[in-house]
């Protein structure tokens, strides 16, 4: 059975790039949001396997979006995704329980790595 | 040298790296061979860089993103409609022509490169200078030039009658696309960069 995805940034060219390498590896998208607030309000209807999540976006960012879903799934697996290679904000989502992540720009073997290793 | 000329000096020297930077990410993102070339970086009168801005009545898709921290700066990433095209089908990695006309993929390809450009310069600021900085979201406006540029340097104009810009030009493999990145130091952190380096 195919492991349940749901793509959080608000560029919808990330969102379509990550789903064709993603797609192509079995994983099946059920949702995509555009910003932190969508994005808990999509893990509460759609309960994803898995979730990509970008940090620098507008309304909610990602380290929040991650931490209030948290709350709402302790066992949530959530991959930042950033173009920030900023130790702090990349250790603040690892401290808060991401399970790890991509740095943007990114290469098909590491999105699918990462991806692998969150689903285990 | 005058401490004025040795910040600009300095300023000079965060852009080149910071564009060394850029062409490395670019050419990642686009898996192409990317070069950013610094143009110019110089402090020019507001008034006369509007002019000039508004006499090239061009058509542009541009992201527009805040450098938030210890040296806050204005960062505008601008490409013609034609090269944004471009762009899209590299990013997506198709065949070039096939996107034919603006759409949310094409704006969306420009703020992705404008987010990842300016995640490259604040990362030359915190690491190689320990200055801490933060992009904002990206805001992407399709426009004319001359519009999309008084718009950029709004804040600054109630503050100064000149400009720091650092001007670049993009060339992707074969291609000389015609982008380009606008560096606009807010107040306070041209003196942020001069403490940072032991220059002020």
């Amino acid at each position: 059975m195919s492991r349940k995805l749901l793509l959080v940034d608000d560029a919808p060219i990330i969102r379509l790039k990550l789903k064709n390498i993603l797609q192509a590896q079995n994983y099946e998208v059920v949702g995509e949001a555009n910003n932190g607030v969508e994005a808990i309000e999509k893990y509460k209807e759609l309960k994803p396997d898995l979730v990509t999540m970008d940090i620098v976006m507008p309304e909610k960012d990602g380290i929040e979006a991650l931490g209030d879903i948290l709350k709402i799934d302790s066992n949530a697996k959530v991959v930042m995704v950033t173009a920030i290679d900023q130790r702090d904000s990349l250790m603040k989502a690892i401290q808060l329980g991401a399970v790890d992540y991509i740095i943007k720009p990114f290469e098909d073997e590491r999105v699918i790595e990462a991806i692998n290793k969150a689903a285990g | 040298m005058s401490e004025t000329t040795r910040l600009d000096k300095m300023i000079q020297l965060v852009a080149e790296q910071a564009i060394e930077k850029s062409s490395q990410v670019l050419s990642k993102l686009l898996k192409q061979g990317a070069k950013i070339e610094l143009k110019q970086v110089s402090l020019m009168d507001i008034a006369l860089v509007t002019e000039k801005m508004n006499e090239e009545d061009k058509e542009v898709v541009a992201a527009f993103i805040g450098l938030e921290g210890d040296a806050p700066f204005k960062f505008l990433f601008s490409v013609g409609m034609a090269d944004a095209l471009q762009i899209t089908d590299l990013f997506l990695g198709q065949e070039t022509g096939t996107t034919i006309a603006f759409d949310d993929m094409t704006a969306s390809a420009v703020q992705e490169v404008g987010n990842i450009l300016s995640s490259a310069i604040s990362n030359v600021f915190s690491q190689d200078f320990q200055v801490e900085m933060k992009p904002t979201p990206p805001e992407v406006i399709q426009d004319y030039l001359g519009t999309l540029f008084q718009q950029f340097i709004m804040d600054l104009a109630m503050e100064s009658d000149q400009i720091l810009i650092i001007e670049s030009k993009f060339k992707i493999v074969r291609s000389e696309l015609d982008c380009y990145m606008y560096l606009l130091p807010l107040a306070g952190s041209t003196e942020a960069l001069g403490m940072a380096t032991g220059m002020k």
